[in-house]
Formats: C-alpha cells, sequence, structure tokens
C-alpha cells in the first residue's frame, strides 16, 4: 500500500449483505405500499446509515426525510453525496451524528454541530460516494478510481492508494458502501415496487440496489399491467424494495422535474430560518405539527400553491411526453 | 470621447472565462454558479457548439434563456439535453477522456493549482467557516484534460498554504506528482481567472505564472493581493473589459435573478486611445 485516508468508513460486508438479501427479502410480487409513518417505523433504526438520492430542491425524498425527523429518530450516518440542506435539516433536528461529504450546503448549524462535537463529518467527494453505492451495488468490497488521490480529501477519507498489480501505476482504491437505508422518491411506481425515475439523476439505481432496505416514495402509483408494457422504463426491479410510499408532492419544497417547480419561498423560509436561529419553529411548523406528508400538504402549503407550483413547470417534453 | 463602465468582479471572471472557451469542446462544470454562467455566456455569444455534462448526469442540454430562477433545482438546466444519466455515467466519460475542460470555483488556491473548497480556519474539526465540500471538483479537477479555475483577487484566496486541499492542482509541483496519486497523465489546471488577471502554469516548474492583466490593474496591484509570488510571463496579454453585449446577455439571460454575478462593483473609465483608468471599486465583500 502507498498511502491510506485516516477517515472512518462503513465496512464493506459482501456476505453480510447476500445473507440479509437471502434472508429478508421478499422475492414474491406483494404489495408493499404502506404510509410513511409504517415506512419509517419498520425500516429505519437509530444508528442506521441512510442514503437517499438527489437532494431538497430536486427530485429528492423530502417526505421520508420529515418522517424521519418527526419519528426523532437518532444517530443516524447519512452519504451527502449531491445534498443541499438535507443534511442541515436533519442535524438540525439531532438525527444524525456522521456525515461523509461530497458536497453540501453549510451553514451555522453543521458548523456549530461540527465545533460542538456533536456531527462528525468524513471527506469523500459526490463522485466518489456515487461510486462507493456503485460497488455496494454490484457485490464487490471495493472499486479502483483514479482520483482523489494525493488531496487532504484522500486523507480524510477511507480510501487507500495501492500500486495497480496489472499496470503497475498508482491507483485509488474505495471501499464498497452499503447503506442499511436507502430513501428514493421516483416518478412511477407499482405497488411491488418496480420504479420508474424520469430525468437526470444523481444514483437512483445504484442508491437502491446498494442498501439492505429500500424505501421508495412516489409521485404516482401505476398498475403492474402499465409496469409490463413498458419494461424499458423500470430503473428498479421490485425485489430490491421494501417499501412503497404514495407520496404526491413528495419532493416539495424541491422540484421533481416534469411534473411541479420548487417552491423558492419556502427555501427561503428555511434560509432565514437557519441564519436567524429559528429552525426549532420550522421544524414545529413543518413537520412536527402535523402527521403526515399530506397533512402538511392540505394544512401548510394549501391547494392554491401546488397548482401554481404545477402550473410553473411548463417542461414536460422527456419525462411525460 | 471616453466612456464608462460599471460592472462586478464576478461578471469580469465570467466574462473572462467565456472568452477561454474553445469551440468544439467538451466541458464539465458543477451544476450551479459561476462556472456554469461562464460556459452559458460562452455558447450564447461566442463557442455556440461547445457541450457540457453536468454531475447529475444530464449531458449537452440546451438551457432556455432567459434562464428560469434557481435554475440547480429547475428542469431547464437539462432541457433538450441529448442523454439523462447519472453521476457515475459522467465521471466514467471524463475518466475515458471525453472531457476537454473542467471548469470550477475554488475558495483557496495556492502556487501549484491546488485548490480548496472545504473549509478555512485553523483546524478541521474548528473551522473558522466550513463549506459544502469538494463536491465534484476533486474528480472534474483530476479526470479532465485541462482545467479552470474562478476565484477573485485576493490575499487570503491565493494562499502559501491552502487549509486544506480539497481538490489537485499539480500537487508538490514535482515531475509526475499527479500520476504518482493515481491521477492520469497530461492532465491538470490551465488557467485561474480572477477579476483583476489571468494565470497560467509554467510548463517546467508547474507554478502559476501571471499571463493577462485586467486593463486598469497592474503586476503589483495583482501581487499584492497574493500570499505567494507567481511567475510573470514574459509578455503579459491586455484583458478585454466586459462588453456591453455580454453584460448585457449575462444580466439578462444567463443569470437574469443575479444570484451570482453580485459581488464587488467595479467602475472604469476608457479614455480617447484606449486607456483604462479605475475609478472606484468597493472594498473587498465578505466570503461568499
Amino acid at each position: 500500500m502507498l498511502a491510506a485516508g485516516a477517515g472512518v468508513f462503513k465496512p464493506p460486508d459482501p456476505d453480510g449483505f447476500r445473507r440479509h438479501v437471502r434472508d429478508h427479502k421478499e422475492r414474491r410480487l406483494v404489495s408493499k405500499l404502506m404510509s410513511e409513518r409504517e415506512a419509517v417505523e419498520r425500516f429505519v433504526e437509530d444508528g442506521d446509515y441512510v442514503s437517499y438520492d438527489c437532494n431538497l430542491w430536486n427530485r429528492g425524498p423530502a417526505a421520508l426525510m420529515r418522517e424521519i425527523i418527526r419519528q426523532r429518530k437518532r444517530d443516524l450516518w447519512i452519504a451527502a453525496k449531491f445534498t443541499a440542506h438535507d443534511a442541515t435539516l436533519l442535524v438540525a433536528a439531532g438525527c444524525v451524528s456522521r456525515i461523509d461529504v461530497g458536497w453540501m450546503e453549510v451553514g451555522r448549524v453543521i458548523q456549530e454541530a461540527q465545533v460542538a462535537g456533536r456531527v462528525q463529518l468524513f471527506e469523500w467527494s459526490n463522485g466518489a460516494l456515487a461510486y462507493r453505492h456503485l460497488a455496494g451495488a454490484l457485490g464487490v468490497p471495493f472499486l479502483p478510481l483514479r482520483y482523489l488521490g494525493g488531496t487532504g480529501t484522500f486523507h480524510g477519507s477511507g480510501a487507500k492508494l495501492i500500486e495497480d498489480p496489472f499496470t503497475g501505476q498508482a491507483v485509488c482504491l474505495v471501499p464498497a458502501l452499503n447503506p442499511d437505508v436507502a430513501l428514493v422518491h421516483v416518478n412511477q411506481c407499482d405497488e411491488f415496487g418496480n420504479a420508474r425515475v424520469f430525468g437526470a439523476g444523481i444514483a437512483p439505481v445504484e442508491t437502491a440496489m446498494a442498501s439492505r432496505k429500500v424505501i421508495l416514495s412516489a409521485e404516482e402509483i401505476v398498475a403492474g399491467d402499465e409496469i409490463r408494457r413498458h419494461p424499458q422504463q423500470t430503473r428498479i426491479p421490485y425485489y430490491a424494495v421494501d417499501a412503497v410510499v404514495h407520496a404526491p408532492f413528495g419532493g416539495y419544497p424541491g422540484s421533481v422535474p416534469g411534473l411541479y417547480r420548487a417552491d423558492v419561498q419556502h427555501l427561503m423560509e428555511f434560509a432565514a430560518a437557519q441564519v436567524q436561529g429559528t429552525i426549532e419553529a420550522y421544524l414545529d411548523k413543518w413537520v412536527f405539527s402535523v402527521s403526515s406528508n399530506q397533512e402538511m400538504l392540505e394544512q401548510r402549503v394549501g391547494q392554491a400553491k401546488l397548482d401554481e407550483l404545477r402550473a410553473q413547470e411548463t417542461i414536460r417534453e422527456g419525462y411525460y411526453e | 470621447m471616453s466612456e464608462v463602465r460599471t460592472f462586478t468582479d464576478m461578471e469580469q471572471i465570467i466574462c473572462t472565462t467565456a472568452r477561454l472557451m474553445e469551440e468544439d469542446k467538451l466541458y464539465f462544470v458543477a451544476i450551479g454558479g459561476p462556472p456554469l454562467l461562464a460556459v452559458l455566456l460562452a455558447k450564447r455569444l461566442y463557442t455556440p457548439e461547445i457541450a457540457y455534462v453536468v454531475e447529475d448526469g444530464t449531458i449537452a442540454p440546451q438551457v432556455p434563456l432567459p434562464a428560469p430562477p434557481f435554475l440547480v433545482a429547475a428542469s431547464g438546466s437539462s432541457y433538450r439535453a441529448v442523454a439523462w444519466t447519472d453521476m457515475n455515467t459522467v465521471d466514467f466519460h471524463a475518466a475515458l477522456g471525453y472531457i476537454d475542460y473542467g471548469v470550477l470555483a475554488a475558495v483557496q488556491v495556492d502556487e501549484y493549482g491546488n485548490f480548496n473548497s472545504t473549509f478555512i480556519g485553523p483546524a478541521y474539526e474548528r473551522p473558522a467557516r466550513r463549506f459544502g465540500g469538494p463536491g465534484g471538483a476533486n474528480e472534474i479537477a483530476s479526470l479532465c484534460w485541462r482545467t479552470i479555475l474562478m476565484t477573485r483577487q485576493q490575499g487570503r484566496k491565493f494562499v502559501r498554504k491552502l487549509d486544506f486541499m480539497s481538490s489537485p492542482g499539480f500537487l508538490d509541483g514535482s515531475v509526475g506528482a499527479r500520476e504518482r496519486a493515481g491521477l492520469p497523465s497530461e492532465t491538470g489546471p490551465w488557467r485561474v481567472v480572477t477579476e483583476t488577471a489571468v494565470f497560467d502554469f509554467d510548463a517546467d516548474s508547474r507554478r502559476m505564472r501571471l499571463r493577462g492583466l485586467a486593463p486598469w490593474a497592474t503586476v503589483d496591484d495583482v501581487v499584492a493581493q497574493m500570499e505567494f509570488k507567481p511567475l510573470i510571463a514574459p509578455k503579459l496579454e491586455t484583458l478585454e473589459l466586459p462588453s456591453e453585449e455580454e453584460l448585457g446577455a449575462l444580466r439578462a439571460e444567463v443569470d437574469p435573478t443575479g444570484r451570482t454575478i453580485r459581488g464587488r462593483w467595479i467602475t472604469v473609465e476608457e479614455e480617447a486611445g484606449g486607456h483604462v483608468r479605475l475609478v472606484q471599486q468597493d472594498a473587498p465583500a465578505g466570503e461568499g
């Protein structure tokens, strides 16, 4: 070995993952439809490593994140690969104690939590985290890549630099990441978990396939027959999925391209709450004082705003046309 | 006849970067911010056939102008792409050597073009200010053939020693340093663009070298805003001012909400004979 990063990382365990799949994953086509409350109660435990695809700006699993906050999950470890203020929200709510960083919006919440020792950060990059999920999704313990080496990011990560046995050149290795839980917000899904994701994405398939427990939230539940008519569109197959939550506007306040735009006013409200130190009030208003995503949409957002966000999204080409 | 022009430091950085773009090449940009605006401006005015990939897997989009507000969260950012893929896929394309240029923003840069976007302050656990992290910059600066960095000309940004090296330039500057760290050969930083200067890197020493100056700035002005002393090219080129056309396109079409082009105002007067005089510039703003 030529060099090794000093960062702590979730150790790869491909055989442990296989055993989990053998013993716990449902092979039959059974309905996995449930409420977000049930999904998070059953499949997210304190101390879990949770990974999510996309972020609170764009097709992120916002409704599922709010449910995690509502249920006051603790000591989670998250992968912030291309994260907006999602990490801030989870840290402010006291849910998260460790973050693998690619990129995340950082303000006083995360900085204060880091300095106070309430949250530990580990350095990776967006690409390295997406790639670690790929390794996890391939069932291998590590993968080589041609970046990270030589930088502080490398030293803060769990990567290793070795001499490649084939070329004799230096090459960086990163450990596979198999999260305990994946949260992916999808456009369409059947009750069994066969899922369609439209548009560019970060790593929806890798995130789902690498994770032991997979919770999907879906804008729309479609019939199994519809899935079989267009099998090319299925990105995640049912047997990887543990829970399907029907969550229209489940990406709110972010956008779901082709369906609705981000609520910029809401995003500004959050930004102000962070700067002004009033996130507790924000969380109370948007999470704790309502019992579900549906109730939040009805009582806090309102139909007029939802209609407006749908109307603002004028681009459907490529998604639904 | 003299002409007075007012623009922000960031507008000057974006316009200068846009003019560096090479037609028909492939670019890799972060999903928002000054690098994306520079590429959009270049496509609009100078190099319509350049294409770019974005970290979210979007390949060669045609962003509708005027750009929608909050572009990073809007479907306009990936409109009419040739493909919608994912992060691993576009990173693979960069690893394969398809992407000619990476365009990136930096919080701090050192004389070998290594840069920081992670934190500033005395210690990792006690940052004076923590930033978002490298994002995709580490892979982009490693895998693209050439990297263009954008930053403001300030002593606290051009530092002798980075508080943290998020992403690689020429590392310690020694021959083969990048290859020894596992990075692809013949890659590295190519230009650093600020509001008053453009730098390249000396082929032998790999140290940063001043090669272009804004018409109102002197070498001393630039070097005074650097902790380390750069090499100086034997012949310095004079950078253009942002033109009316560039500022119009930037303000009305590329960044109509003004989120990214905000900055320190600079006013210059272009006198008869082409001499450009600095009339006024604001004090450097806080970190942003």
